[in-house]
Order: structure tokens, then C-alpha cells, then sequence
């Protein structure tokens, strides 16, 4: 596109004023135009010259490849698995693309880089493809990260790499992924790096970063956890007390029996409470909210509190079936399930199902997930004469232990067409594991009514071809 | 169920005909052999009628949607492949526009070569020569008196006067030489270099008018090239009887769609596996309406004869498809260097020629400018088209070499397929 050739110029200024005023000079233009020009006029030359320039076209120089992405790329699957990926990303059954992802990279499979721009583009405002996107991209992601920054989430799967770097100068993705990865290995040196950065970080950072030492808890970080209480940040105190709530051993957990102690006496066969008069500065400090939610009064609030961050060895399974007076038991079962969860007590969670317990404000569902996945199908079939088996099976992780998958398929089978089968069939339609995808129900005939039985079937059977070409 | 998904326009349509696939929301459903039909609720009063002909298959909706299919004959397509639409009898709306495309399919087929009414056709071609002489000469004129009274005077009005003089052409039945007006329009007060860029425009424009007012001195095809770049086209059935005939297993290299707002233009791009000729087939669609299908999928033969249509640069040429398609090991290609040499041939036999094929080898992306550009080992480079959107193909090569065909033009390539380890990706 340059004008570069001699005496281009000199025609376009003709051609500008006119060539009654400038007439063209063709002495400059080159030797091969001004013999073949003849005696044409200014637009043969032109014409001449355009062609003369458009093949003189050179290639550009000095340009710099973008670097390789190091690394070598997994094989592909199957082409029908690509397809499949292909129609899912194109909005068919994109609801199982995430087991796709999944199976495929159990299975040592890559994916067609194609697909990877519109895999971060579905990821992009759904954080829980993240990671499977991360590991789809593998050695582009740094790489699609640097090209359309929407994608900037790809730079964890760079930060997993052990670089201090990533700590000191990278962005706060790659920060956050650093830290996390460390804390998986050395939490030890994990606390010792945050420490360091502490003071001059920012309060949303402070507490997000705060939040990754969840994994691997120590006493070796109630020190610095005990400090974070008196934090400036409100956010950075509540993350610091819900961690020492979950301290096996430490001091916060020692000050809540007291507090526990001092409000519950277990006596003559009755729990006694006698609730808290008011929110002491200790208390607070140790995150204890002073505002009451709707439905409970202030002073139940606080005692609540106080039993759900109390560790559960300072209580006794018996008093599930025990008498209370001084509060509603409600409230003491509320709070029992709060620390089960926090807890991930199997056995309590187990007592509060069978002793049909007040959940509060979580959902029984959130108390079978702590049960053992073989002990699922059983409590489901007891539970769904009282609780929605819709909620008690749309809370847990999929895919499901095939016994829970064989019951609940088992029981779409008996309901027929009745149409309040329609949630719990959704859910199944995802969450039963690949083991279970063959069972009968897909073979049974539908009629034109069955409108949640046919998807069903469908979607099981896609599941089941999307296995059996990712294996 | 897939295949019905397959039509869909884009991912959005599946969707939401995916959500109209249920019973209730259609009435009037049925189907026979050839087609199917319901009545659909929309945001208005009346229903949407939504009629399916099966052959082709074609469609029909009444709702205000450009996207064809529409989510209608979607869901409609759905329900009928989950069998919920009966048997039944065609109601008067579908079975009118039935019976229209029946007749119209019905028409006898000419021969090739054969033309309805021989003399009547004479009389047309001779008037039509009068019409593009006449045009042609009243536009040299005016280009004489543009150069001569210079072209910056013109600035301000340049573009209203070209669009007219277009106009004017294609009233002179040279709807070519309107196109070019049309772009050199497009080029006044665009970039700083524009005078430049419409001095290129209008000289290749003088060339064509010059070149058709010595017509029969011309070798034939180079005539056959200007008649082209005028506007005449020529009838799909003599180029069947006639074009020059080429047997090959011809490699797809790719395909470049552009809509449009009235007319969508594809072209498909291929070169002999033998004969190592190029051959460009054109389709068009009505915007919104679907192409033809695809005949291979980018990276796949097809076994077949291609017919030419005459010109100094035989590209442009229609198939006959004589076997299923193939799969194709990666194609060879050409450095930087020997690519853009190619297209200074192709310049050589026809000056006009704006687009060109090109499989480059062992090329990487690199960044240029505010876009991309692909090297080779030599270190040279070509521009990839300003805006197009490069992340597919960055995606792919990661870095490594890959091989690229695209489609080149002045403005830069445009990638439209590259291979990876032998694999092909349509870009």
C-alpha cells in the first residue's frame, strides 16, 4: 500500500490540481511504465502505475512471532467427541459440558484448540467452568490470557507455576492462584508469605486471601488468626473468626465452651439455657453478630451464635433427645447444624437427620452431604416423607453414587407422568453417574404427554454416547 | 434432533426453538409427506403461521424474525422429530405456498445451452451492447474532464457524484463498472492517503472503459475478462456446455462468507490435487436466507469437475460433484515471497483481479500494528485482514508454525483454514 514508487506521487498531485493546471510529468516514473505508457495520458499511467504497485507489493520484514507456548498438547478424542463439544459449545445440552470437560481430561484427552476461545468466552461469567477451562486450555493459557484480556482468569493456570514472581509482581489472579497452590504445599510458608504482604494490602484483599487458609488449618496459624480479630477491616474479622471456629484446639474454640458453659446447664435430664443478657466486647471480638435476623429474638441470636462456633466434642449427641427449657429447642438445633456443617460431623449431621431436627436457615440437604455417599440412597428414602426430595438431591455433588442414582431412576419409573416428578427428573437427568445411564427407564416407550420423562431419557442417552466416545 | 439443531443460525436460535418445542405451544399442527405446519402464539394477536416443506427443506414464518431459520420452524422441526405433530390435512395458508414452490420446482429444465427464444435473446444482448457502449463512453468522458479539472476540487462532492454516475451504470446495464464507482466513492476522504487510493480506483475503472472501447481487438478471453469486470454474466447453463472442463480431486481450502445487507456472498475457494488449478465458486443467498450447503468440509476433496467460465483468469467456475467427499492430507504450501508471487501472475493475466488464494507454509502469528500478522521461517510477512478476528487461529498455532490458506487481498489475508499436525480447522 505504499505510494513508495517514483513519480506516483508527481500523478496524484496532476490528478489533484488537474491537469490543466500541473500538467503530468512521466520523465520519474519507472522505465517499464514509461515505455509500455506510450502516448496515453494521465489516467493510463495511473493505471499503469497502480498495477506496477500492487504487484511490487513486499513482504513485511521485521516482525516478531509471538513466542511458543511451551509444552506439548494431549491427544484428541474421537471426531464424533468433538462434534459433540462442538454442538454443545452451538447451545445443544450445553448443560453437560462440564462433564465433558471433566471425562475428557480423566481420560487423558485434549481439546481441539479451536474450541478454546469459545470455552472462555462460556467461562467468562461462569466461575465454576473456570478451572476446567484452565485445564482444557493447558499450555495456551497464559497465552489466550495475554490475547483478549475478558480472559484474564486463564492466568491462574500460569501462577500454579512455583514462581516468586507471580507473588511480587504478578496481578491479583495470579497472586491469589500463588498463594492457594503454596498453601496446598507448605501452609507454613504460605502464612509466612502473607504476613509479610500484610500491612500494605487492601481490605477485600486481605480477607479474600485470608479465606484461602481454609485448607490445611493449623495451630501454627492461630497466632496470626487471633491477631486478624482485631483487624480494622469488619470483612478481614469475620474471616478470621469463621477460621479459628474451625481450629481444632485453639483458645477461640476454649472461650466459646465457656461461653457455652456458662449459658447451658445439662441438669436432672433437661438442658437448662439461660440466655445471654447482652453482647459483651469479648464476644463480639469473636464475631458474634449483634444484629438478630427476622424470626429470632436478640438474645436467642446470641446464644445461637455461641453454640454454633462451639466445637462439638463440648457437646453430647444425647441432648438432641433432650428436654430444653429456658429456649426453643429450635434454636439449639439450628445451631447444631450450623456447627455439623462447619464441622463436616458426620455423626451429628446423622443424630439432627434422624431426630428430624429444625435445619434453620440451611437445608437438611446440606446435612446429607455429610454423610457418607453410600449412606445417601437410604437417608433420601426416609427423608422424602418429610423434606422435598427435589431439595434433599439438588444440594448434593454430582455425579451421585450409583445406589442414589438406581433409587431416584427407580422411582421416576413408578411416577409415571405425574408431573411433580418434573424437578427431581432434571436433577437426576444430571447428577446420576455414568454407571447408571443404561438403566431400564431409557428403554421404556413414552408417550406424547411425558414431556419430563422424554427429556430425561434424552439427556441420558447423550450422556451415555458422550462416554462411551470419551473413553 | 441434532441435525434439526444443525439449521439453527446461531447458538441463540437453538435455544430458544429447543424452549418452543412443547405441545402447548402450538396449535393447528400437522404434517404429510411433504410438509408440516402449526400455528405458534407470538407477542401479538395473531398467531405466527410456521410452515416446514421437507424436501429442501424450506421454510415459512410469519413472525417479523430475519434469522432463517426463525426459532418457530425450529421448535416446529423439534416437535416434529420428538413425533408430536399428526398426520393431518394442509390448511389453505401453507398449502398455497406448497403448491407455489411445487410449480416452480416443476418448470421443465433448459439443456444446457439452450436459450428459450433464440432470436428474442439476439435483440436483448444487441440492446443491452448499445446501452453499456453508451454508459461507457459518457463515463470516460467524465473521467477526462475529472482529471483535467483536478480531483481536489471534488472532494466535497466526489461522493454524491460517484454514487450517482454508479447508479448511472447500472441503469447502463454495467453493474461492474458500478461496483468499482461504488468502491472508489467508499475510498474519497478515507485515510490521509485517500487522493492516492481514488486515483487507483478511477484508473483501473478507465482501464476497463478503454479496454471494452477496443473489445474485438482483444485476445478473446482477455475480452471475455472485461466483459466480466463490466457486468455481463453469463448463463449457468453455458458454462456447463461450454466452460473449459477441469477433472480433479479438489481440495476445499476454505470458504469466506460476507453479509450483506441485501444479498450474502460466499466463496468457496479450491485447487486440483493434480492439476493443481484454483477454481472459485460464488453462491448467494437473500440476506438472512440460508447458502447452499458447503460441498466438503474445509480440508476434504471433493471428487468432481469443475466448469470454468471464460476469461484471461479462469477462477471462477461451477462443480459437478462426481463422488463423496474425501479426506486430504495437508496441502503444500508457499513461502511469503512465492505466494505474493503468485498473485503478481495472476495480476499479469487479469489487472483487475482484487482476490487471490493462498496456502502459506510454516507461518507464526506475530503482532502487527494494532493486528496480526503471519511469518515465515524466511522472516517474511503478510497482514492479516484489519479486524479480523485473529483468536481462533492464534488458539491453534500457539506459537508453533501451522500452515494457512486465505484468501488475500490489498487490505491483508484472510485466513480461512489452517492445519495443525495434519488436521484442518476452519477459521
Amino acid at each position: 500500500m505504499s505510494g513508495a514508487m517514483k513519480g506516483w506521487d508527481g500523478l496524484v498531485s496532476s490528478a489533484l490540481l488537474g491537469t490543466d493546471r500541473r500538467p503530468p510529468h512521466f520523465e520519474e516514473l519507472p522505465d517499464h511504465i514509461r515505455q509500455r505508457l506510450g502516448d496515453g495520458g494521465l489516467l493510463d499511467a495511473a493505471a499503469l502505475a497502480t498495477v506496477y504497485k500492487r504487484a511490487g507489493r513486499k513482504p513485511l520484514r521485521d516482525l516478531e512471532p509471538l513466542p511458543a507456548a511451551p509444552g506439548e498438547d494431549g491427544p484428541l478424542p474421537r471426531p464424533a467427541a468433538v462434534r459433540r463439544l462442538a454442538a454443545m459449545l452451538g447451545g445443544f445440552q450445553t448443560s453437560a459440558l462440564g462433564e465433558w470437560l471433566r471425562t475428557a481430561d480423566a481420560n487423558g484427552w485434549g481439546v481441539p484448540p479451536e474450541h478454546l476461545p469459545a470455552l472462555a468466552d462460556y467461562a467468562r461469567h461462569r466461575a465454576e467452568y473456570r478451572p476446567l477451562v484452565i485445564a482444557a486450555a493447558g499450555r495456551r493459557a497464559r497465552w489466550l490470557a495475554e490475547v483478549n484480556p475478558e480472559w484474564r482468569f486463564l492466568h491462574a493456570a500460569v501462577a500454579e507455576s512455583n514462581d516468586p514472581e507471580l507473588w511480587t509482581h504478578g496481578n491479583t489472579i495470579q497472586r491469589r492462584t500463588w498463594l492457594h497452590a503454596l498453601r496446598q504445599q507448605d501452609p507454613a510458608a504460605a502464612l509466612e508469605a502473607l504476613t509479610e504482604v500484610w500491612p500494605a494490602e487492601s481490605a477485600t484483599t486481605r480477607a479474600d486471601f485470608l479465606g484461602l487458609f481454609a485448607d490445611n488449618l493449623t495451630l501454627q496459624d492461630e497466632g496470626f488468626l487471633e491477631s486478624a480479630l482485631d483487624d480494622r477491616s469488619r470483612e478481614v474479622r469475620r474471616v478470621a473468626a469463621r477460621l479459628l471456629a474451625r481450629l481444632p484446639g485453639a483458645q477461640y474454640g476454649v472461650r466459646m465452651t465457656e461461653r457455652l458453659h456458662s449459658h447451658l446447664t445439662p441438669t436432672q435430664g433437661v438442658l437448662a439455657v439461660d440466655l445471654p443478657r447482652s453482647l459483651t466486647k469479648s464476644m463480639e471480638r469473636d464475631g458474634l453478630d449483634s444484629q438478630n435476623p427476622d424470626g429470632i429474638g436478640k438474645r436467642a441470636w446470641w446464644f445461637h451464635q455461641i453454640v454454633a462456633t462451639t466445637p462439638l466434642d463440648a457437646m453430647d449427641l444425647d441432648w438432641l433427645s433432650t428436654p430444653v427449657e429456658g429456649c426453643a429447642p429450635e434454636v439449639l438445633q439450628s445451631a447444631w447444624t450450623e456447627a455439623a456443617i462447619r464441622e463436616n460431623s458426620a455423626e451429628w449431621a446423622r443424630a439432627l437427620l434422624r431426630a428430624e431436627a429444625s435445619t434453620g436457615s440451611r437445608s437438611p440437604a446440606e446435612l446429607l452431604r455429610l454423610l457418607p455417599p453410600e449412606e445417601w440412597a437410604a437417608a433420601v428414602d426416609v427423608l422424602r416423607r418429610t423434606v422435598d426430595v427435589a431439595e434433599l438431591v439438588g444440594g448434593l455433588p454430582v455425579p451421585w453414587p450409583p445406589q442414589l442414582g438406581t433409587m431416584i431412576l427407580d422411582q421416576l419409573v413408578k411416577a409415571g407422568t405425574n408431573r411433580a416428578w418434573a424437578r427431581v427428573a432434571s436433577i437426576a437427568a444430571r447428577a446420576v453417574p455414568p454407571e447408571v445411564l443404561d438403566h431400564p427407564i431409557t428403554r421404556e416407550a413414552t408417550g406424547e404427554e411425558d414431556t419430563w420423562r422424554r427429556r430425561l431419557v434424552e439427556t441420558l442417552t447423550f450422556r451415555s454416547e458422550m462416554y462411551q466416545e470419551l473413553t | 434432533m441434532e441435525q434439526v439443531v444443525g439449521l439453527a443460525p446461531d447458538p441463540a436460535s437453538a435455544k430458544a426453538g429447543q424452549g418452543l418445542a412443547r405441545a402447548a405451544k402450538w396449535s393447528g399442527t400437522g404434517a404429510t409427506d411433504r410438509a408440516l405446519w402449526g400455528l405458534c402464539q407470538g407477542s401479538g394477536k395473531q398467531p405466527y403461521q410456521t410452515a416446514v416443506e421437507l424436501s429442501g427443506p424450506a421454510y415459512k414464518c410469519s413472525c417479523p424474525s430475519r434469522k432463517i431459520p426463525c426459532k418457530h420452524v425450529l421448535g416446529l422441526m423439534l416437535l416434529w422429530a420428538q413425533g408430536e405433530v399428526a398426520p393431518g390435512e394442509e390448511p389453505d395458508w401453507a398449502k398455497s405456498w406448497l403448491d407455489q414452490r411445487a410449480e416452480r420446482a416443476e418448470r421443465p429444465e433448459r439443456k444446457p445451452g439452450e436459450v428459450a427464444d433464440p432470436v428474442a435473446a439476439q435483440e436483448r444482448a444487441a440492446r443491452r451492447a448499445d446501452r453499456v457502449s453508451a454508459g461507457l463512453a459518457e463515463l470516460a468522458g467524465w473521467l477526462d474532464d475529472q482529471v483535467r479539472q483536478g480531483l481536489g476540487a471534488f472532494d466535497q462532492r466526489a461522493y454524491g457524484e460517484l454514487n450517482r454516475l454508479a447508479a448511472r451504470m447500472v441503469d447502463a446495464q454495467a453493474p461492474g463498472v458500478a461496483g468499482a464507482l461504488r468502491r472508489a466513492a467508499a475510498a474519497v476522504g478515507r485515510g490521509h492517503d485517500w487522493p492516492g487510493e481514488l486515483l487507483e480506483e478511477l484508473s483501473l475503472i478507465h482501464l476497463i472503459v478503454s479496454a471494452h472501447a477496443r473489445l474485438a481487438d482483444l485476445p478473446p478471453s482477455l475480452a471475455d475478462t472485461v466483459q466480466t469486470r463490466i457486468g455481463w454474466s453469463i448463463e449457468t447453463a453455458r458454462v456447463l456446455a461450454e466452460g473449459e472442463k477441469v477433472d480433479d480431486d479438489w481440495l476445499m481450502l476454505g470458504r469466506v462468507v460476507e453479509p450483506d445487507d441485501r444479498l450474502t456472498v460466499r466463496r468457496v475457494w479450491l485447487r486440483g490435487a493434480t492439476t493443481g488449478r484454483l477454481g472459485l465458486i460464488l453462491t448467494f443467498a437473500a440476506a438472512g436466507r440460508p447458502l447452499d450447503p458447503l460441498p466438503a468440509r474445509p480440508g476434504e476433496y471433493v471428487p468432481g469437475a469443475l466448469s470454468f467460465y471464460p476469461g484471461a483468469l479462469p477462477m471462477r467456475a461451477l462443480l459437478t460433484q462426481t463422488a463423496p467427499r474425501l479426506p486430504a492430507p495437508r496441502p503444500a504450501g508457499l513461502t511469503v515471497r512465492q505466494a505474493l508471487a503468485s498473485y503478481v501472475e495472476s495480476l499479469a493475466a487479469d489487472p483487475w483481479n482484487e482476490r487471490w488464494p493462498l496456502v502459506l507454509r510454516d507461518v507464526r502469528p506475530a503482532r502487527h500494528g494494532d493486528g496480526w500478522a503471519l511469518v515465515d521461517d524466511a522472516g517474511d510477512g503478510l497482514e492479516l485482514l484489519p479486524g479480523w478476528d485473529a483468536v481462533k487461529l492464534l488458539a491453534v498455532s500457539a506459537g508453533d508454525p501451522i500452515t494457512v490458506a486465505g484468501e488475500w487481498s490489498r487490505a491483508g489475508l484472510r485466513p480461512m483454514t489452517c492445519w495443525r499436525d495434519g488436521r484442518p480447522v476452519m477459521l
